[in-house]
């Protein structure tokens, strides 16, 4: 379609709205309520413009304009909000003209009338729609001489965000976004007029992704409360970087400020998490800057942890590895750790002729699909079948399947970028429920938006596949009909599967049956990644609950804290050397010859794969971290000591290793990473519980930070035991006691949160990396009420 | 060049030796500091509440071209407050060693709160305690850090030689 913007002229496809004809032509209109991903509503009456279009004759041909012989623009009689007008053949936008620029500085006028004009408080200051557009279209002074409108200036919507209701101008993107994008209707403009405010009939917001209302507000109405007047926005560092709080590999901005993160704003990956993040990722960074943060290495002397150098502690453990016989020492990385972390661990192991090397937490299946499902697959399929909590495990999963519930496909990128205004998305659009089902052992958030949900007893997992496989029930007939039917369907395998490798084995048949593409959710950051990488012991018997039970005789463990089981603490106290990097003292530093300090994943350099097989780039954050590492300084420290230059002593080093095997050059990724196939690690070694009255469940929060993450903490109320109401009474439990409990060794603390979504005779728990997600024994004895409130660390 | 010429510049020689000399014995004798004079920083309150000026907002941060001042903020006690407003300056500070004296923060302040003063007796004996911090600024703080520590030491008043004229900006100050 031809249109004309001022002096531009462009071919468009049918459907464009106006305002991104302006903005694909290069030129400018303000605008406040539009926003990518969202629908338009023309609310804030900004990106008015002088628009017209000719006409044609009742033959089809053009009116013609009789003085100049061309085809007669008749010109709308007003200025148009350009962001919800469709282009037509011939349009004419003019953005230049002075009805144009008299339009729009009469909004701008008009929005600043009841705006505090308190930037220089105000957090957004800097960083403002609003104050860049004053500047650039507004008059420059004001005619309003009357007292302007007093609201409230602090509301806390949650724990989470903070409310200024006089900075609010009435944009309705926050109110929209809720609606239309994670789908939980939690906020509404109330009253009307100028007493027009936005608020929520419930407490809080109960919503998972509620943070990304930060991002798209216009003003500084809606503020992130973690970061409430930490820092001016020019002051801060902004690093891109990717998410290593769940397998989504989410692009975040990490804003630093003199050596501390302040706060995590979403970046924009189109074909991953598109604008959004979820609440775990945005506000679970505050444990980086806690202060009893480990910032020198530590050796053990007189039984006592002492600060070191690096030196002195590389010395202490080359001397103790010198005497080891082979496959003796084990290495074990959590499963977030980097590629090049993956890699230099690999070729330590290999220095040092050992077997005896894992990644944890992983599942006893591989989460390499033979036939990947990518995002954009998801977000288009047209049958979607979901066996995992995948809102908690993965919550761009579940913010990617309600794209597909909308059944609008994403959009083309422009010359400028994400379209501004996407004309095929509305307010309220109906929701194609019956695309989507969801089975879980316990009520899923996904349940609410699926027409199809079953909740089947725990461990069931194998039974459940194999009925829709065999199509012997009605319900499983259908499911198995729809994924056949759909010309592209999708099956979203979790923890709860992937656990099971005769469940995962029966999950892949129903795929290759139905033709379904499969997504595996990963347990952490880099499962893809280190499984492909090959980060899995040599044989079954030296995995890493191998190598806690005896396997090894010496143990270097990276992020993880095995000694929170009781019983593997006594075997931990038997190893000739235990060497443990991490971020903060625990109970396994607590036995631990050698401390060494970690970097937290803002402050890393790598790369992660996410659960499609996407590289991603993790970039460090200026943040103080002290004498802190990544696994790959540990190996060139450890070097030093021996004398050698290991391979994977650098991340470049790391990466020209990766480069002959990947053919992938990881320090020349694209922005949005890139897909490259890999194959399924031989994963073994793991065995799960089959049998227990507590099933450990994933959970958004990291819950092993989630005591240092003040405001997190708080908005849920620490780590929860979810139970029936009826088995709380029955144990004697109420809503918000605080226990403390022996969960299958593990001593627990945990808030009682009754819930009638959980089936009787069934209590959730978050699971830690050390724990992982399984059936777990909850020793109902040793339940101990907590007196004091639970007080953040 | 005659005569006369070195007569007369002699003259005004002679002349001066019976006008009242510009010369000021300091530091026994005050020094008059002109208005604008821009010295050492005072940080203002409210005359009528008492509270802080200062809102934190680090503009001043922003315009300084030596980059000598750091500012954190943090949220008021709405019970207890410190300035006017939500926000305030947790921590103010300005490194006397870098700045430049240019009055840029004066300028960009929204609130007048950072005044450019008449002190001018600056001079310490270590880095660090050229770093001004809140309590060494706001106003009812008389003299540099050094001339504090020493009037301490002593048990006498601080005293600080300058006399000035009033300046309307400097709200509060009393040299």
């Amino acid at each position: 379609m031809k249109v004309k913007v001022n002096d531009v002229e462009l071919d468009l496809a049918p459907g464009t709205s106006a305002i991104d004809a302006v903005f694909a032509a290069g030129y400018d209109v303000p605008y406040f309520c539009s926003q990518e991903y969202m629908s338009p509503i023309g609310a804030c009456r900004m990106c008015l413009a002088v628009v017209g279009a000719p006409r044609k004759e009742r033959d089809g041909s053009w009116t013609m304009d009789e003085a100049t012989g061309q085809p007669k623009i008749f010109y709308f009689p007003n200025p148009m909000a350009t962001c919800t007008t469709a282009i037509m053949e011939g349009m004419v936008i003019d953005t230049l003209s002075d009805v144009t620029k008299k339009a729009q500085g009469g909004m701008m006028e008009m929005h600043l009338i009841n705006h505090p004009l308190d930037c220089p408080t105000c957090d957004k200051g800097g960083a403002c729609e609003l104050q860049d557009r004053a500047y650039e279209y507004g008059s420059g002074h004001s005619r309003f001489i009357f007292d302007k409108r007093h609201n409230e200036k602090h509301h806390a919507l949650s724990e989470l965000i903070t409310l200024d209701r006089e900075r609010c101008i009435h944009c309705k993107r926050c109110v929209r976004y809720f609606e239309e994008v994670p789908g939980d209707e939690v906020l509404d403009f109330i009253e009307r007029g100028g007493h027009t405010f936005i608020g929520t009939v419930e407490e809080g917001l109960p919503s998972n992704f509620s943070g990304n209302i930060t991002d798209i507000c216009p003003v500084g109405a809606l503020l992130d409360t973690t970061s409430r007047f930490r820092g001016r926005n020019w002051e801060y560092d902004h690093t891109r970087s990717t998410s290593l709080d769940d397998a989504s590999g989410s692009a975040i901005t990490i804003d630093a400020r003199t050596g501390r993160i302040e706060r995590i704003k979403a970046a924009l990956n189109t074909q991953v998490n598109k604008n959004w993040i979820d609440d775990g990722t945005r506000f679970g960074h505050e444990y980086a800057a806690s202060s009893d943060r480990i910032k020198t290495p530590m050796l053990r002397k007189n039984g006592k942890l002492e600060p070191v150098t690096w030196e002195e502690a590389t010395l202490f453990i080359s001397e103790k590895l010198k005497k080891l016989s082979d496959n003796q020492l084990g290495i074990a990385l959590r499963s977030d750790a980097t590629l090049e972390e993956g890699v230099a661990a690999k070729s330590l192991a290999e220095y040092l002729k050992t077997g005896q090397i894992d990644h944890y937490p992983r599942y006893a299946s591989s989460v390499i699909s033979a036939n990947p499902a990518s995002f954009n697959d998801l977000a288009t399929a047209g049958a979607i079948f979901v066996m995992a909590d995948a809102t908690e495990e993965v919550p761009m999963v579940d913010l990617r399947i309600k794209d597909a519930l909308k059944g609008v496909t994403p959009p083309t990128l422009m010359a400028h970028g994400v379209p501004i205004a996407d004309l095929r998305l509305k307010e309220r659009m109906p929701r194609k429920t019956n695309i989507l089902s969801v089975a879980a052992p316990y009520r899923v958030d996904l349940m609410k938006y699926a027409a199809h949900s079953m909740v089947y007893p725990t461990g069931t997992e194998v039974e459940v596949l194999k009925q829709i496989i065999d199509a012997s029930t009605d319900a499983g007939k259908a499911l198995k009909e729809s994924l056949s039917a759909a010309e592209k369907a999708v099956i979203v395998l979790g923890a709860f599967v992937l656990n099971s490798a005769e469940a995962s084995k029966l999950a892949d048949d129903l795929a290759k049956a139905t033709g379904a593409k499969v997504m595996k959710l990963g347990a952490m950051a880099n499962s893809f990644g280190l499984e492909s990488q090959d980060v899995l012991p040599a044989k079954a018997d030296y995995s890493y609950p191998n190598m806690l039970s005896g396997s090894a005789k010496a143990l270097i463990v990276s992020g993880l804290n095995p000694a929170q089981n009781a019983e593997v603490a006594q075997a931990l106290l038997k190893l000739e050397l235990l060497v443990v990097h991490d971020l903060f003292e625990n109970e396994t530093t607590a036995l631990a010859h050698v401390v060494l300090p970690a970097k937290s994943g803002y402050e890393k350099e790598g790369t992660v794969v996410n659960l499609e097989g996407r590289y991603l780039n993790v970039n460090p954050a200026p943040v103080d971290g002290g004498q802190a590492v990544d696994f790959t300084g540990f190996v060139k420290e450890l070097g030093d000591a021996l004398n050698e230059r290991l391979e994977g002593r650098s991340v470049r080093s790391a990466r020209r290793l990766l480069k002959k095997s990947l053919e992938l050059d990881l320090s020349e990724l694209p922005l949005e990473g890139t897909i490259a196939s890999a194959k399924a690690g031989k994963v073994a070694g793991l065995k799960t519980n089959t049998s227990g009255n507590a099933l450990l469940v994933p959970s958004m929060v990291r819950s092993e930070y989630l005591n240092r993450n003040a405001h997190l903490f708080a908005s849920t109320g620490g780590n929860a035991l979810r139970l029936h109401p009826a088995d709380a009474a029955s144990h004697n439990l109420s809503a918000h006691d605080v226990i403390s409990v022996s969960v299958g060794g593990f001593k627990r603390r945990l808030s009682v949160q009754p819930s009638e979504s959980v089936p009787e005779g069934m209590m959730l728990l978050p699971a830690l990396p050390d724990q992982p997600v399984g059936l777990v024994q909850l020793d109902l004895n040793s339940i101990k009420k907590e007196q004091v409130a639970l007080e953040v660390a | 060049m005659s005569v006369f010429e070195i007569a007369k510049g002699m003259g005004v020689t002679l002349g001066h030796l019976f006008k009242k000399p510009v010369t000021v014995t300091y530091p026994e004798q005050p020094v008059d500091v002109k208005p604008r004079f821009r010295g050492r920083h005072h940080l203002l309150r409210h005359p009528d509440t008492n509270l802080e000026k200062c809102i934190g907002c680090s503009l001043c941060a922003a315009a300084c071209p030596a980059y000598a001042i750091y500012v954190e903020a943090a949220e008021n006690d709405p019970n207890n407050p410190t300035s006017a407003g939500e926000r305030y300056a947790s921590i103010y500070e300005i490194n006397m060693l870098r700045c430049i004296f240019c009055g840029f923060c004066e300028e960009a302040c929204p609130t007048g709160a950072i005044v450019l003063g008449h002190e001018f007796e600056l001079a310490d004996f270590k880095y660090q305690d050229f770093v001004y911090g809140k309590p060494d600024m706001l106003v009812g703080t008389k003299g540099s850090k050094w001339q504090r520590r020493e009037a301490e030491k002593k048990g006498k008043d601080v005293k600080i030689g300058l006399k000035s004229g009033p300046r309307p900006e400097l709200e509060g100050v009393d040299y």
